[in-house]
C-alpha cells in the first residue's frame, strides 16, 4: 500500500482526544494489520506496530458509523467512509475526473466521486461509543469550507453576539446583587434580619434564599 | 428542547432551515445522502452545518444492500435530503426552535427571563 507511511504518534498537543491500542485496520476490505487508532482535532490516524500507517483529514470523512451488525461485517467496529483514493499519491477531495477502472471493488459506475471505506476493529468493543463520539467531536471542528451559505454568518456582523453576552453580564450582575441582599439568610431560615428586610409589603413566598440556588433549573441546555 | 451551546451555531440556525432539521431531534428520519445512499434512523442532534447524527440506523447502500448502524454521523456536505415526517408541522416546529433560541439569549433580561426574586432591589 503506497500511502502507508512512517510518521510520529499524535500527542496531547496535537490535540489528540482518543487512542486505542490493538485495532485492527480494514481498507475496502482489505487488512492493514494490528496497531494504535488516534484521534485527534487535526486528523485521524492509524500507525501499526513498526510505526508506519496513515492519516485522515477529517473534510475527507464523509460519515462515520458504530457497526455492530455482525451480519455486514463479522467484528463490531468503526465505519469511516472517505471521499478519497489510497493506493495513490494525495489523496484529493471531490475531483470530477473520472476515476480508474480496476482500482476500487466492483464499482464500476464509479465515476463521480472517490470512496474508501476503512473498518477499525478494536479487539475491546466497550470503546466504541467513546470513539464515535470523540469523531463526532473532532469532525464538528471541521466544517466544511466550501459551503457558500454560512458564508456571512460569522456572528460578528449580526448584534446577536453582544446582545447575548450583555444578556448575560446582566443577568450575573443581578445575581451577585441579590446575593449580597440575602446574606443574613440561613438557608430556609428567616432570622430577624431576614424577615425585616422583607417587611417592605413585597413578601415572597416560595422562592428560594439562596441567590442562585435554582438557576440551573431554569434554561434547558 | 435543546439548543446549541455556540454563539455562532445558534446565529447560524436562526437564520437557516437548518432549524427545521434541529426540530426533528428525536424523530425517526430518513436521510438521502449526496452518494446516493440512504440512512434512516432517529436523529439524535444536527448542527449548524448540518452535520447530523442519527442512532439506530438502516443504512442502505448504492447496491441496495441494508446494514443495521448503532450510530451514524454523517457530515453536512454530504446530506443531499433530510425527509420530514408527514405528521410534523413545519411551521410549528420551526417556531418552537425559534423560541428556545429567544429563551436562551433572553435569559436574565428583564420582562423575558424568570428571575429568581420578583422585586430587584439593586439596579
Amino acid at each position: 500500500m503506497s500511502f502507508l507511511k512512517s510518521f510520529p504518534p499524535p500527542s496531547p498537543e496535537d490535540g489528540l482526544r482518543q487512542q486505542q491500542p490493538d485495532t485492527e485496520a480494514v481498507l475496502d476490505g482489505k487488512g492493514l494489520g494490528t496497531g494504535t487508532l488516534y484521534i485527534a482535532e487535526s486528523r485521524l490516524s492509524w500507525l501499526d506496530g513498526s510505526g508506519i500507517g496513515f492519516s485522515l483529514d477529517y473534510p475527507t470523512i464523509s460519515l462515520h458509523a458504530v457497526s455492530r451488525d455482525l451480519n455486514a461485517y463479522p467484528q463490531e467496529h468503526l465505519y469511516v467512509m472517505v471521499n478519497a483514493r489510497f493506493g495513490e499519491e494525495e489523496p484529493k477531495e471531490l475531483k470530477e475526473t473520472p476515476v480508474a477502472e480496476g482500482e476500487e471493488d466492483e464499482d464500476s459506475d464509479e465515476d463521480i466521486e472517490p470512496i474508501a471505506e476503512f473498518r477499525f476493529v478494536p479487539s475491546d468493543k466497550s470503546a466504541l461509543e467513546a470513539l464515535f463520539a470523540a469523531m463526532c467531536e473532532c469532525q464538528a471542528l471541521h466544517p466544511d469550507p466550501e459551503d457558500e451559505d454560512s458564508d456571512d454568518y460569522d456572528g460578528e456582523e449580526y448584534d446577536v453576539e453582544a446582545h447575548e453576552g450583555q444578556a448575560t453580564l446582566e443577568r450575573l450582575e443581578g445575581m451577585l446583587a441579590q446575593s449580597v441582599s440575602s446574606q443574613y439568610n440561613m438557608a430556609g431560615v428567616r432570622t430577624e434580619d431576614s424577615i425585616r428586610d422583607y417587611e417592605d409589603g413585597m413578601e415572597i413566598d416560595t422562592t428560594p434564599t439562596v441567590a442562585g440556588q435554582f438557576e440551573d433549573a431554569d434554561v434547558d441546555h | 428542547m435543546e439548543v446549541s451551546h455556540s454563539v455562532k451555531e445558534r446565529t447560524i440556525a436562526e437564520n437557516s432551515l437548518v432549524i427545521l432539521l434541529q426540530g426533528l431531534r428525536g424523530l425517526v428520519t430518513t436521510v438521502d445522502l449526496r452518494d446516493e445512499t440512504v440512512a434512516r434512523g432517529r436523529v439524535d442532534n444536527v448542527d449548524a452545518f448540518m452535520n447530523i447524527r442519527l442512532a439506530e440506523v438502516t443504512y442502505t447502500d448504492r447496491q441496495g444492500q441494508q446494514v443495521q448502524l448503532d450510530d451514524l454521523f454523517v457530515t453536512g456536505r454530504n446530506v443531499r435530503y433530510v425527509h420530514i415526517p408527514d405528521d410534523v408541522d413545519i411551521t410549528t416546529t420551526i417556531e418552537q426552535q425559534l423560541q428556545a433560541i429567544h429563551r436562551v439569549r433572553n435569559f436574565g433580561s428583564e420582562g423575558k427571563g424568570r428571575r429568581e426574586f420578583p422585586t430587584r432591589k439593586y439596579k
